[in-house]
């Protein structure tokens, strides 16, 4: 039987605007930056944290919350060396999360209508439009 | 975003494009943060001067120069937080052992480059806790932008002045920043009642009950009770747990910090959405993430996650005197008390014991490259959750152990090169 692929859509408040799409990597345990981030290789560096040096390059990087230091923004200055994810999306934020975002300048969008770490998993297909607020979710393997 | 005529004019560079450039900067910044208008900064700016840190909005060190030449000045009263990476030591550089550190003229390269910005007004306080000397404090109910993790809980949790994670030259040179978060009075209130049912005692207990909180709640406001009467360093040190294992910026603590005379009214009238514990399994817990690999064959130890206060090092000092140190020992401060501790004959007893003390900096700041000959420690000793669960990451890809305990339990560490610290 031919199931259709299932569409979510999510909404919520533009931080930076524009269109991105790409596969999701989605982190239920906030993320840290300073030291535990290494902007260059486009990773986390952070011990016990199960992204640990996996590349967000290109990715829709989807996580609950920011912690930690102002060291944040290094998630941002991975822009500097290419590395960055191709959209930005959180639960919840704050101004790390916004100068993290306006440094990376790629489509990012928060306070959604649900909790994007529990819609999206890794690997989901996902649409931003930054301008809207608007996230588009094509589950994986269906 | 709203903006006043006044506000308008710099933005369509009436005073020059310094200040209009600033001004972009606030009103995209305001606007991806949701703030409604701009509002003036009647507190203190802290900033890490010369850092880049907000990209291409970044007023670059040269263009600072040229400001200060011309006799531009900061709008309100500012303090410098630590300068940024690659790390600069500011006071006993002579004596760190580690390249390019100990070389003079990347000392004094390092401190020509800060100077634009103290001669635009930033006080020379280079520090992560440059509270606790500056002097000069935002009172209750003032606008701040500071930054750093034990600084941002330290100015609206102990002070009562209103401030985000945004102190930077743009804020400073405005005096502006955008009114959201912790600006409004309705996202201080506390949301969570948090219950101390763990026995906190020692200065590192707080540090641990910190880091628990922060982890438990992330960008929660907590009203803390059962946490006895701490000390300012044990204050200082909850703080920058707080703020490192979640975000937690604010907090009350019933009957002593400045907006809560009482339980209920951290609440602003509402009940608690939530009401957690902490107990000693959690204390347990994080001390056991704290230690982080096998060996207890130590080869640095590090003390000063927050800079130490001059009564930490008097401490130290009396630890110290008459022992000797067979691995090294850096205990970091900020400038002001480093030159108290010099008076006060503190440095000297240190020094005798073969132990550094240094200021303006932390092993992170270097990248970990700390060890005598420029490379990462095998297995460090620390007293704080902050610099110990950062300096893995600092080391990367190099690997580092971390044994975390106490004060004492660290400069014994010092002397004998072995760890032998315990939870309790």
């Amino acid at each position: 039987m031919n199931t259709p692929k299932q569409k979510i859509i999510l909404r919520g408040r533009k931080v930076i605007g524009g269109i991105a799409e790409g596969e999701a990597l989605v982190s239920k345990m906030p993320l840290m930056g300073w030291g535990n981030v290494d902007s260059e290789n486009g990773y986390t560096v952070e011990r016990n944290h199960p992204l640990f040096e996996v590349p967000y390059k290109g990715k829709v990087l989807v996580f609950s919350e920011p912690r930690g230091s102002g060291g944040f923004v290094g998630y941002g200055r991975s822009r500097l060396f290419n590395t960055h994810p191709a959209a930005f999306l959180y639960r919840q934020g704050n101004n790390l999360t916004v100068f993290a975002a306006m440094v990376m300048n790629v489509p990012t969008i928060t306070d959604f209508d649900q909790d994007p770490t529990e819609v999206i998993e890794t690997g989901d297909y996902v649409i931003v439009n930054g301008d809207e607020g608007i996230v588009e979710v094509i589950k994986k393997g269906v | 975003m709203f903006l006043t005529d006044d506000e308008n004019r710099i933005l369509n560079g009436e005073q020059g494009e310094i200040k209009q450039r600033c001004m972009e900067f606030l009103v995209d910044y305001g606007e991806a943060a949701g703030a409604e208008k701009l509002v003036d900064i009647d507190g203190t700016v802290d900033m890490h001067p010369g850092v880049g840190w907000v990209g291409a909005y970044d007023i670059k060190p040269e263009e600072v120069a040229e400001l200060a030449r011309k006799g531009e000045r900061f709008k309100v009263p500012t303090f410098s937080d630590k300068a940024p990476a690659p790390g600069f030591i500011i006071d006993g550089w002579e004596t760190c052992g580690i390249q390019p550190n100990c070389d003079p003229d990347f000392h004094k390269k390092c401190l020509d480059n800060l100077k634009p910005y103290i001669d635009m007004g930033m006080v020379p306080t280079f520090s992560c806790d440059h509270y606790l000397v500056s002097s000069f404090w935002p009172t209750l109910g003032q606008h701040s932008a500071w930054v750093e993790s034990s600084a941002i809980p330290w100015v609206n949790a102990i002070l009562g002045s209103r401030s985000n994670f945004d102190g930077c030259f743009h804020t400073a040179y405005l005096g502006k920043v955008p009114e959201y978060d912790m600006h409004i009075t309705e996202n201080r209130a506390a949301t969570v009642l948090v219950r101390c049912e763990a026995k906190l005692t020692r200065d590192m207990d707080y540090d641990l009950f910190g880091w628990a909180v922060g982890e438990a709640l992330g960008l929660k406001v907590p009203a803390l009770t059962g946490i006895g009467q701490p000390t300012t360093t044990q204050l200082v040190k909850m703080n920058s747990a707080l703020n490192t294992a979640g975000q937690v910026r604010m907090y009350h603590i019933p009957g002593m910090t400045p907006e809560a005379p009482t339980l209920e009214a951290t609440f602003q009238g509402n009940k608690p959405k939530e009401t957690i514990s902490i107990t000693d399994d959690d204390i347990k817990r994080v001390y056991e993430l704290m230690n982080y690999g096998a060996s207890d064959e130590i080869d640095f130890v590090y003390l000063g996650c927050p800079h130490y206060n001059i009564e930490e090092i008097r401490k130290a000092t009396s630890l110290l005197e008459g022992r000797k140190c067979t691995v090294t020992l850096w205990i970091m401060t900020n400038s002001p008390t480093y030159k108290m501790a010099d008076m006060a004959g503190y440095r000297k007893l240190i020094e005798d014991s073969g132990a550094k003390l240094l200021s303006g900096t932390c092993p992170g700041l270097l990248m970990g490259r700390v060890a005598a000959g420029g490379g990462v420690p095998r297995v460090m000793a620390m007293d704080a959750t902050k610099q110990d669960y950062y300096i893995t990451g600092h080391c990367y890809p190099e690997k580092v152990q971390v044994r975390y305990g106490t004060m004492e339990e660290c400069i014994d560490a010092a002397v004998t090169g072995k760890w032998e610290g315990k939870l309790r």
